[in-house]
C-alpha cells in the first residue's frame, strides 16, 4: 500500500489555491504565550481569552497527553460542538502564575479521574465487582463489570479502572499499595 | 431513567413554590466545583425556575426565561450544566458520569420548558443501580434483587405450566428416587441384624439380600434415567419456547429498541440466557426435590432411631457449610483469575494476529514476542498454582468434611458396645449422616443457581414486555404509494436530549429525485430513517401523499419502499433467494429482467452456478459493485413507488461505478428517489438538492442554482475537485499506483 503524502510532492498542489493556503494555516502550531494572550475568569465559573484581537467570552482546555504530559500542550478550543483550536500552550510553566493557576482551575474542571488512595473493600457477586475505595477526591462506592475491558493497563504498575457508568478511577502506582489491598485487587490484574 | 428525584422536604420549602409552580425535574449532582464528591445536593427545574442546591443552601436561583441556552456539556469523566444568560455562560453543577445522561435529558427538558413548550422529555434508558440495594442492574428495568425476584419467579411458574404434566410426573419419579435412596440403608441393617451378626443364614439369604439390593439399585437407576430424560426435554422444550418468543419479539420491535441495545446483547439474552434457564432446570431442578426429600427423610429417621447421635452429627453441619463456602469462594477467585489471564493472552494474541501486517512493516517481531511470553508465563504461572493448589486441597478438604462421620463412628460404636444399638443400626445412621453431608456443598451452591436463573428471565422478559413502539394504529390503512412526500416542521432524535433534525420542512413532488447533502452526521441518513418508518418523528408530521405516514399500515409502507445502502447486506445463500428475499412469488422471467435492468444478469451467467450461485455469508464472495448490482435488481424486483439510495455508488471503482449510475438511471425513472451521497458527482441526475447542516435545511435547489448561491454545497464542490486535481495530479506522478478504494471523483457537470 502506498499513501502518498501531500506536502512531499510539490506537483500536487500546482493549483495553489485558496483551500491549500487554508490547509496550510490549519498545520501550523498557533502558541499562545505570556506576551500574546489575556486569559481571564468569567462570573460564570468559566475563562475568556483574548487573542489575535480577538475577544472569546469562554474558551475551553483541553489536553493533548493528559497521563503523560499533563501541564504540557493544552490546546484551547471553541467552546462549542466544533471545538475549533484557537492556539495551543506549550507549557503551563511559560505562563505567569496566575494566568496558569486559571487554566489550571478550568483543566480541574475538564478533567476528573480521581487517584485511587485506599482500597477499603471489594466485593464480587454475579458479574459484578463492587469497590469501596478512598480517592484524592473523597470516599466513594462504584460498580465494575467483571470482564478485561474494565481494568486498562497504562503501564505495568499504573492502571484505570472503568465503572458501569464511564467513570474512570486511577491507581498510579499499584506497588504502593499494601499486601492487603493487592489481595483485594488481585482478581483485576 | 429517573429524571425526578424525590427532593427532601426541607429543601422543598426553601424552594417557596408559587402557586402555580410545580417540580418539573429534579436530580441529584455529586461533584462540586473544585472536583470533590458531595451528597445531598441537587438540582430542581420547575416550570419557572432553575434551582441549584448546595447541601441545604441555595446558590442559584434563575429564572429559565432568562436563559439563553441550557446545556448539560459532557466533560472527560465527568459534566456540567451551565446556562448562559446575556451571553455569559454559568456553570451551574457538576457530576460524574453516573448523571451525565440524566442532565442532559434534563437540559433539553428545561429548553423546551423555556421556551414556552409544556412539554415533558421522558427517558427510556435504564438505571444502571438499583436505588434500592445499591447492586448493578444487568440491563433490565427492574433489579432483580429487589422488586423482581417473586414477579419473575411467578413468571418462571406461568412459563412452566404448559408442561404440568411433565412435571408433575418429574415429582413423582424424584419421590420415588429419594425413597429408594432410604430404604436402601434400611434392607442392609435388616440384613446385618437378623443375618450376618447372629450368623443365622446361609446361602439362601445372602442370595435374598443381594438380590433386594440389586433390584433397588436397578430400580433406582432407572428411575434416575428416566429423571433425568425428563428434565433435559423439560429444559430444552422451555428454552426453546423462550427462544423462540425472543426471536419472534425482536423481529416484531422497532429498530429505536434494537439499536439502543448492544447487538451482542441482544443475541446473548437469545442464547446464553435461554441456555442459563435450560441448565437450571436440567441440573437443579430435578436434583431439588429429591434431595430435600432424602435429606429430610433421612434426618427424620436419623432421630427416630437415636436422638443424641443425631445432634452430634448435625452439630458439624454447620462447620462443614462454612467450610465448603469458603472453599468455592476460593476456588473461584483462583479460576476467575486464571480466566481472567488466559483472556489477556487472546486479545493480545487476536491484537497482534490481525495486525501482524503493521507489527512486521515496523520490524516489532521482537517486541511483541516479549510481551507474549511475559503474559504467557504469567498465565502459565497461574494455571500450574492453581492445578497444584486443586491436587493438594481437594482432598484434605473432602477429609475435614467427613469429619463428622469419625465423631458418629465413635460415639455409635460405644452404643453398639453398650448394647444402646444394634450393628446394623448404625451401620444405616451412618448412611443417614452421609446423605445429609453430601449435598451441602450442592446447596450452598443453590442461591447462586437461583440467582441466575432470575437474572436470565429477567432479561428475557425485559425483552418480552417490550411494546414495539412503532406499532400500526387499529385504523391504519392499506395504500398505494403515488410518490408525493411532505416534512412538515419535523423534528426528531434518537435519544430524546440530542436532536438531529430540528424542524425540517420540505415538499416533494411524486417522481422527483432529491439528492441529500451535508456532511457526516448533519442527519441525512436520519431523514431516509423516518421515510422508511424505522422511527416514528419526535415532532410535526411526515405526510405520503397527504397522509400522515402514521396511519399507513408499515406492512404495506414496506413493500413499497426500495432501498439501496451502502453496504449491501446480503444473506448467506443463492443469489436466486437474495433476489428473492425482496418478493418470494418473483417467477424466473421476472429475475432476469430485474438483474438485466441492474447490469448484473451479465455477470451472474458468467458464474459457474449462474443464478444458483452459493454467495456465501453476507455475500463476500462477490466484489462490491457485484454486490451492488444485486441489491438493486433486489429495489427494482419490487418496483418500488419510493427509491431510498444512501451512499450507494460509494466505495466502487469507476468501471463499476459507471455500471451503476447507468442502472441507478433506470430505476428512479418516474419513482419518487431520495439519494444521499458523499461524491457529488452522483447526485448529478437529481432534481434537486437538499443541503442539510446543523440539524436542519440550509440550501435547497439544483446544482446552478446552488453554485450561484455561494454556500456550503458550493464549498463542498469545490473541495471535492480540489481532491480530484490533487488526486490526478498524484496519479500521474506516481503511475498507476494509486490503488485502494476511493479514485477520484469526477467533477460535477
Amino acid at each position: 500500500m502506498s499513501t502518498i503524502h501531500c506536502q512531499s510532492k510539490p506537483k500536487g498542489t500546482e493549483a495553489k489555491t485558496e483551500q491549500s493556503a487554508y490547509t496550510d494555516d490549519i498545520l501550523k502550531i498557533k502558541y499562545i504565550t505570556k506576551g500574546n494572550a489575556k486569559f481571564k475568569r468569567t462570573p460564570g465559573g468559566f475563562v475568556s481569552l483574548e487573542f489575535e484581537g480577538k475577544f472569546y467570552s469562554r474558551v475551553s482546555v483541553y489536553r493533548a497527553f493528559p497521563f503523560t504530559n499533563p501541564d504540557s500542550f493544552i490546546s484551547i478550543r471553541q467552546p462549542d460542538e466544533k471545538a475549533e483550536e484557537i492556539g495551543i500552550i506549550r507549557s503551563l510553566n511559560e505562563l505567569d502564575k496566575e494566568t496558569a493557576e486559571i487554566i489550571r482551575e478550568q483543566l480541574n474542571i475538564r478533567y476528573f479521574t480521581p487517584e485511587i488512595k485506599k482500597i477499603i473493600d471489594i466485593k464480587d457477586e454475579y458479574g459484578y465487582a463492587y469497590f469501596d475505595v478512598l480517592t484524592d477526591r473523597g470516599a466513594c462506592r462504584f460498580t465494575i463489570r467483571m470482564n478485561t475491558s474494565s481494568v486498562i493497563r497504562l503501564s505495568e504498575t499504573r492502571i484505570l479502572i472503568v465503572d458501569i457508568d464511564g467513570n474512570r478511577f486511577e491507581i498510579p502506582d499499584i506497588t504502593k499499595l499494601s499486601a492487603a489491598e493487592l489481595k483485594k485487587l488481585d482478581l483485576f490484574i | 431513567m429517573n429524571l425526578k428525584y424525590e427532593l427532601p422536604k426541607k429543601l422543598l420549602e426553601f424552594m417557596k413554590l408559587e402557586a402555580d409552580e410545580e417540580i418539573r425535574y429534579c436530580a441529584p449532582y455529586d461533584l462540586s466545583t473544585d472536583g470533590n464528591y458531595i451528597k445531598d445536593s441537587y438540582v430542581a427545574v420547575t416550570n419557572k425556575r432553575i434551582v441549584v442546591f448546595f447541601k441545604s443552601q441555595i446558590i442559584h436561583n434563575i429564572s429559565l426565561f432568562d436563559c439563553q441556552d441550557i446545556l448539560c456539556e459532557k466533560l472527560v469523566d465527568n459534566g456540567v450544566l451551565s446556562v448562559i444568560i446575556g451571553g455569559q455562560p454559568y456553570l451551574l453543577a457538576r457530576f460524574s458520569m453516573r448523571h451525565v445522561a440524566r442532565f442532559a435529558y434534563i437540559a433539553r427538558g428545561a429548553k423546551l420548558l423555556a421556551s414556552g413548550q409544556n412539554k415533558m422529555v421522558v427517558s427510556l434508558e435504564q438505571e444502571r443501580i438499583c436505588e434500592k440495594c445499591g447492586r448493578a442492574i444487568p440491563g433490565t428495568r427492574e433489579c432483580p434483587h429487589c422488586d423482581g425476584r417473586r414477579a419473575t419467579l411467578k413468571k418462571f411458574w406461568q412459563l412452566c405450566s404448559p408442561y404440568k404434566f411433565n412435571l408433575l410426573f418429574i415429582s413423582v419419579l424424584m419421590v420415588a428416587t429419594s425413597a429408594f435412596n432410604l430404604v436402601i440403608p434400611y434392607v442392609l441393617k435388616e440384613f446385618i441384624d437378623r443375618v450376618l451378626y447372629p450368623r443365622a443364614g446361609g446361602f439362601y439369604e445372602v442370595l435374598i439380600f443381594i438380590s433386594v439390593i440389586l433390584s433397588l439399585t436397578i430400580l433406582l437407576i432407572t428411575f434416575n434415567i428416566a429423571k433425568n430424560w425428563w428434565c433435559a426435554s423439560l429444559g430444552a422444550k422451555i428454552s426453546m419456547d423462550l427462544r423462540a418468543k425472543l426471536y419472534h419479539k425482536i423481529q416484531q420491535l422497532s429498530l429505536s429498541f434494537i439499536n439502543s441495545r448492544k447487538p451482542g446483547d441482544l443475541m446473548n439474552r437469545v442464547v446464553g440466557d435461554t441456555s442459563n434457564i435450560r441448565r437450571f432446570i436440567e441440573q437443579a431442578m430435578g436434583s431439588m426435590l429429591t434431595i430435600l426429600i432424602t435429606m429430610i427423610g433421612a434426618l427424620a429417621l436419623m432421630l427416630r432411631s437415636n436422638a443424641i447421635l443425631t445432634l452430634i452429627s448435625v452439630v458439624f453441619l454447620p462447620v462443614v457449610i462454612v467450610l465448603s463456602r469458603m472453599w468455592r469462594k476460593h476456588i473461584r477467585r483462583l479460576f476467575r483469575n486464571q480466566r481472567f489471564h488466559s483472556d489477556r493472552v487472546n486479545s493480545l494474541l487476536q491484537d497482534v494476529i490481525s495486525g501482524m501486517r503493521v507489527v512486521k512493516l515496523y520490524g516489532r517481531e521482537e517486541d511483541e514476542i516479549e510481551k507474549f511470553d511475559h503474559l504467557n508465563e504469567r498465565f502459565a504461572s497461574i494455571q500450574k498454582r492453581n492445578e497444584v493448589f486443586w491436587a493438594k486441597f481437594y482432598p484434605i478438604l473432602t477429609f475435614i468434611m467427613g469429619l463428622g462421620l469419625y465423631f458418629v463412628t465413635y460415639f455409635g460404636g460405644l452404643d453398639v458396645l453398650k448394647g444402646n444399638m444394634t450393628p446394623g443400626g448404625l451401620t444405616q445412621f451412618v448412611s443417614y449422616a452421609g446423605m445429609l453431608y453430601g449435598p451441602l456443598g450442592w446447596m450452598t451452591h443453590l442461591p447462586r443457581m437461583i440467582m441466575q436463573l432470575v437474572t436470565g428471565l429477567e432479561r428475557i422478559y425485559d425483552v418480552l414486555d417490550e411494546e414495539p413502539e412503532i406499532a400500526d394504529l387499529p385504523d391504519a390503512i392499506d395504500h398505494e404509494i403515488k410518490g408525493d412526500i411532505t416534512f412538515k416542521n419535523v423534528s426528531f432524535g434518537y435519544k430524546a436530549y440530542e436532536p438531529v433534525l430540528e424542524n425540517i420542512n420540505l415538499e416533494v413532488k411524486k417522481g422527483e429525485m432529491i439528492g441529500l447533502v451535508g456532511p457526516s452526521g448533519a442527519g441525512k441518513s436520519t431523514m431516509i430513517n423516518l421515510i422508511m418508518r424505522l422511527y416514528d418523528v419526535d415532532e410535526g408530521q411526515l405526510l405520503i401523499d397527504g397522509i400522515d405516514i402514521r396511519n399507513i399500515k408499515t406492512s404495506s409502507l414496506h413493500s413499497q419502499i426500495g432501498v439501496v445502502l451502502q453496504e449491501t447486506f446480503l444473506f448467506s445463500g443463492t443469489i436466486l433467494n437474495n433476489l428473492r428475499f425482496a418478493k418470494p412469488d418473483a417467477t424466473l422471467e421476472e429475475i432476469i429482467m430485474a438483474a438485466k435492468m441492474a447490469n448484473a444478469h451479465d455477470f451472474i451467467c458468467k458464474l459457474p452456478d449462474g443464478y444458483n450461485t452459493y454467495i456465501g455469508e453476507k455475500g463476500n464472495r462477490l466484489s462490491g459493485g457485484e454486490r451492488q448490482r444485486l441489491a438493486i435488481a433486489r429495489a427494482i424486483l419490487v418496483n418500488p413507488r419510493l427509491l431510498i439510495l444512501d451512499e450507494a455508488t460509494s466505495s466502487l471503482d469507476t468501471e463499476s461505478e459507471y455500471l451503476i449510475q447507468e442502472a441507478l438511471k433506470r430505476l428512479t425513472k418516474g419513482r419518487t428517489t431520495f439519494a444521499i451521497a458523499h461524491r457529488l458527482s452522483t447526485l448529478r441526475n437529481a432534481n434537486r438538492l437538499i443541503v442539510i447542516d446543523n440539524h436542519t435545511i440550509i440550501e435547497s435547489g439544483t446544482h446552478d442554482e446552488l453554485m450561484r448561491q455561494k454556500g456550503l454545497y458550493y464549498k463542498l464542490v469545490n473541495a471535492q475537485l480540489q481532491m480530484a486535481a490533487l488526486q490526478e495530479a498524484n496519479a500521474g506522478h506516481t503511475h498507476g499506483r494509486r490503488g485502494g478504494p476511493g479514485g477520484p471523483p469526477p467533477p460535477p457537470r
